[in-house]
């Protein structure tokens, strides 16, 4: 009676502490990454700063497309980090997503454009095809191809988990 | 038996007795109370009983919210199948078409009659892993 | 450079609090180290808070260099909600939260003599536990990072439902609450090291762990409160796996007060009180782990971090592991003398725990279950309501009843059971007249409400009667025990009145005509854009009118921040004693009415005065003389 009490007690609080354990290292312990590859989605729309259309052909080699717009919190959070990745030299482009144009370029002023290019999707139609659900959400393009998907805030923990790896096995960059 | 040992026998059996019947009782209230959570999709290829509380979660469609006097209408999709839902109140302030909802209730005939609809507090996000892809 | 001096401050604190830790665990029991030991750890506790103070001054004077003030402050807002800014999000909540732990170490250091025997332990588990928790601040979440080259002019928008005066006092209270535990846990360890019977350290943490009981118990009023006047959904508790996970500790620490009292006049349930000191303190660390990690979806939740989640979860492992070992080394000596005694005090109190051990058990179950079933299964669930009712009703109603037997029991006697004493049956012959006329009045036959208004009255009867007798017999009272049980009796009714008689109807009306809902009468007078600072806003005008004629005027607004687009309801509420009418203002529909919330929330008020008295009893118990 004694002994099974005491390994109770024991072996209890460990077994809830060990389940806790392979529930966060869990594979999936980025929910919203995706690792599906497809080609990124025919388009046409227009620059965010100077109206000119852009398609396929304008955003080609390898890049970081962000999805944000100005009313997204989570995306201010993020934009320190992205500033970051566009002073170590990577090729960021931007999908404004369902925000006013004067809205989003009063932003990117205000807080500086870690883009190098921003694409205005007025009505979300790029982002659709591209399986968006919300803002912010990144995905990583290597030759025309999308190879990573992540639904929320890039940070540092994100950034070093879910895509450097790849980029690292592509050798992007 | 030594009467002694006879009543710590007796004692650890009560208790073993009370405690297996005790997490038994709290164990199937649990497995009674919960609810389920489903995408349109699945709710396309299961059967649900009509008493049974579920959840449901995706999209509010576009151009699909109804106001009928206090009823509101709106057909919720995971862009593969769609679910046509009904509720009485007011939709919380984060309720937008083409964005996330979650709603709580009971299942009638191709139609949810909502109980509790929620939308997600952090307006940016979606409940994870509803993987709404539109890769048809 | 400011920054960086606060910065360094809090390392050096982290290395003063490890020396102390070191110290007392190595050195031997003499007066000198004895000495050392409060004196360095006064020293440690001063430097962190010249950082903390440091830092509360870079915040309110925009130092946007540091991160996460520009993350989490504006240059416009108020002083007061500057320095709340600070608590606003994961760095700076724990910050705050490893400053309370060292200020409840400081307070017990400089209250308790030096040459108490158990002092310099737990000043060195306190210790400790402020290296661990300091690591994890300076390691993974730190607060004092620094954005380079140029800082943001004026900060960032911080999210306006956080704007409120009560969620800015709320969770710091709540953590007052929770890390105030670490009091009785490290006594607690501290008494196990040190191996003899005859220490009381129950005496030691009493009052503590009172007052730290009140702080957890006004925290969780608070929060029910903000959560029904701000989040517009009308409840005073939503069974939200946050809020459960501040229930846990709350259900812990209420039955260790209650274990203590036994512990503290005899040996008996110590196995209880001390295992139970171990567990409010690991669920306070359980609920940091469960909100700071993400890995519960909550409308509380937190960022994303599974770094900081397993940094968290180790270290409560670690916690557990020292302390359940050091609990079964020693288990022969804090087990009881002798058996309890049949229906004596220490039998119900006993009762209480499993009682209170069991709803622990559950929550836990619902917080857990759906995260384990969807590893296992890969099919989402939740948890909700429906299951903590069918687990918390029945259970304490029981524990109730229990106690109501359990008013005329004696310490270490057998309670000499006379069914016919007047008291019981006064209050149960009250009790039922009252539910019977209760019956007649509402026209209810619904079960669970009666029982629960007449195991409340039978509570409140009993106890009324005791505290009567004291006044004009000069009988023995312990007022602590019946302010709080009384709580308990008026939280029982409260409750059950509210879920039986409130309502709710979603309204569209018309401008300028009166609808009817209940016995109040609606008048939609008028609706009109106001033009605010950061937001616009909606706001309405409705007269309501109830069956004796009295007008009120409400006016429920809806907001749209213009920064953000963060779309905001606004309640209107009129208040008065038996209810409140509770109006939120919805969509227009296309033929030009308005969607109109309308609630009727009665005796809500009640509820969290019945949190409030309750807290006001661990009051009364902390200032009084008596030893208890």
């Amino acid at each position: 009676m004694k002994f099974l009490f005491k390994s109770t007690v024991l072996l209890l609080p460990l077994a809830f502490i060990a389940m806790f354990y392979i529930l966060l290292t869990e594979e999936d312990a980025y929910p919203g990454t995706d690792y599906k590859t497809f080609d990124v989605p025919k388009f046409q729309l227009e620059n965010l700063e100077n109206t000119k259309l852009i398609d396929n052909d304008e955003i080609k080699g390898s890049f970081i497309l962000n999805v944000w717009a100005s009313w997204c919190i989570t995306c201010r959070v993020e934009h320190p980090f992205l500033m970051n990745l566009k002073n170590q030299g990577i090729k960021i482009i931007g999908l404004n997503y369902k925000d006013e144009r004067s809205d989003a370029i009063q932003w990117l002023d205000k807080y500086g454009n870690p883009y190098e290019i921003t694409v205005h999707d007025l009505k979300g139609s790029l982002a659709l095809d591209l399986g968006v659900t919300g803002a912010p959400e990144t995905f990583l393009v290597s030759n025309g191809k999308v190879v990573a998907h992540y639904q929320g805030e890039v940070n540092d923990a994100i950034w070093s988990n879910v895509f450097l790896p790849i980029i690292k096995e592509k050798g992007m960059f | 038996m030594h009467p002694h040992r006879r009543k710590r026998l007796f004692n650890i059996i009560l208790v073993l007795l009370f405690s297996t019947s005790g997490i038994g009782l709290i164990l199937y209230s649990l497995n009674k109370n919960l609810d389920y959570f489903f995408t349109p999709t699945e709710l396309k290829t299961i059967n649900i009983p009509e008493d049974k509380r579920i959840k449901i979660g995706g999209m509010v469609l576009e151009n699909s919210v109804v106001r009928e006097q206090s009823k509101v209408i709106f057909t919720v999709t995971d862009y593969k199948n769609y679910i046509e839902v009904v509720y009485e109140g007011i939709v919380p302030d984060l309720f937008k078409e083409g964005s996330g909802v979650v709603a709580l209730g009971f299942m009638q005939n191709e139609t949810f009659y909502a109980q509790e609809v929620l939308a997600k507090h952090d307006e940016n996000y979606m409940p994870p892993n509803l993987n709404i892809n539109n890769d048809n | 450079m400011i920054i960086e001096i606060s910065h360094f401050l809090s390392i050096l604190a982290t290395g003063l609090f490890l020396l102390v830790g070191l110290i007392s665990f190595i050195a031997t029991d003499t007066k000198y180290i004895a000495n050392l030991i409060s004196r360095t750890f006064s020293h440690g506790f001063l430097l962190l808070l010249i950082s903390f103070v440091i830092y509360i001054w870079l915040a309110i004077t925009d130092n946007f260099s540091v991160q996460y003030i520009a993350n989490h402050s504006n240059t416009e807002l108020p002083v007061f909600y500057k320095i709340s800014s600070i608590w606003s999000a994961h760095e700076g909540s724990m910050f705050l939260w490893i400053i309370f732990i060292g200020l409840w170490g400081f307070i017990f250091n400089i209250n308790i003599k030096n040459d108490e025997v158990l002092k310099p332990k737990s000043i060195g588990v306190i210790s400790l536990i402020l290296v661990g928790f300091l690591l994890f601040l300076l390691l993974t979440s730190n607060p004092f990072e620094i954005i380079l080259p140029i800082a943001p002019l004026n900060g960032a928008d911080i999210n306006p439902v956080l704007q409120d005066p009560a969620l800015a006092i709320h969770p710091p209270t709540l953590y007052l609450g929770y890390v105030g535990f670490v009091i009785p846990f490290a006594c607690a360890i501290s008494f196990l090291i040190n191996g003899n019977p005859d220490v009381r350290w129950e005496k030691l943490v009493q009052k503590w762990s009172v007052l730290a009981w009140v702080f957890l118990t006004i925290g969780i009023t608070l929060g029910s409160w903000w959560a029904y006047y701000e989040l517009g959904w009308g409840g005073y508790w939503f069974w939200d796996p946050v809020e459960n996970v501040a229930l846990m500790p709350w259900l812990a620490a209420t039955a260790f007060l209650h274990s203590l009292s036994v512990s503290i006049k005899s040996s008996h349930l110590r196995v209880w009180t001390i295992l139970l000191s171990i567990s409010v303190f690991s669920l306070s660390l359980f609920g940091a782990f469960i909100v700071r990690s993400g890995i519960i979806d909550s409308v509380h939740s937190f960022a994303n971090d599974p770094d900081r989640g397993l940094y968290l979860l180790m270290f409560i492992g670690i916690i557990l592991i020292i302390s359940l070992s050091l609990f079964i080394l020693r288990f022969s000596m804090i087990r009881p003398i002798g058996n309890i005694k049949r229906f004596s005090k220490e039998s119900f109190i006993s009762i209480n725990n499993i009682f209170f051990g069991s709803l622990i058990f559950s929550v836990m179950l619902g917080v857990t279950y759906p995260l384990v079933y969807e590893y296992l299964f890969d099919q989402k669930i939740s948890v909700g309501a429906p299951f903590y009712n069918a687990i918390f009703i029945p259970i304490v109603l029981i524990a109730s009843l229990f106690l109501f037997f359990s008013v005329d029991s004696k310490w270490s006697r057998n309670l000499n059971f006379n069914f016919f004493r007047s008291p019981i049956i006064v209050s149960i012959i009250l009790s039922i007249a009252s539910v019977i006329l209760l019956i007649y009045f509402f026209q209810t036959n619904n079960l669970t409400f009666l029982i629960s208004v007449y195991v409340g009255l039978l509570i409140i009867f009993r106890y009324c009667i005791e505290i009567f007798n004291s006044f004009y017999f000069k009988k023995f009272i312990n007022p602590f025990s019946a302010i709080a049980h009384l709580a308990l009796g008026l939280l029982l009714l409260s409750i059950s009145f509210n879920s039986l008689l409130s309502t709710e109807r979603a309204l569209s009306i018309r401008l300028d005509s009166i609808e009817e809902y209940k016995d109040l009468k609606i008048y939609f007078k008028d609706i009109k854009v106001v033009k605010n600072s950061n937001h616009d806003s909606i706001k309405a005008l409705f007269f309501i009118e109830n069956s004796r004629g009295n007008i009120v005027e409400l006016s429920p607004e809806k907001r749209r921040y213009r920064t953000r687009g963060q779309i905001t309801t606004e309640t209107a509420i009129h208040i008065s004693p038996l209810r409140d009418i509770y109006i939120t203002i919805g969509d227009q529909l296309d033929n030009g009415n308005w969607v109109v919330n309308v609630q009727l929330n009665y005796f809500i008020r009640w509820i969290w005065f019945s949190g409030c008295l309750m807290a006001m009893a661990g009051i009364v118990l902390i200032f009084s003389k008596r030893k208890v």
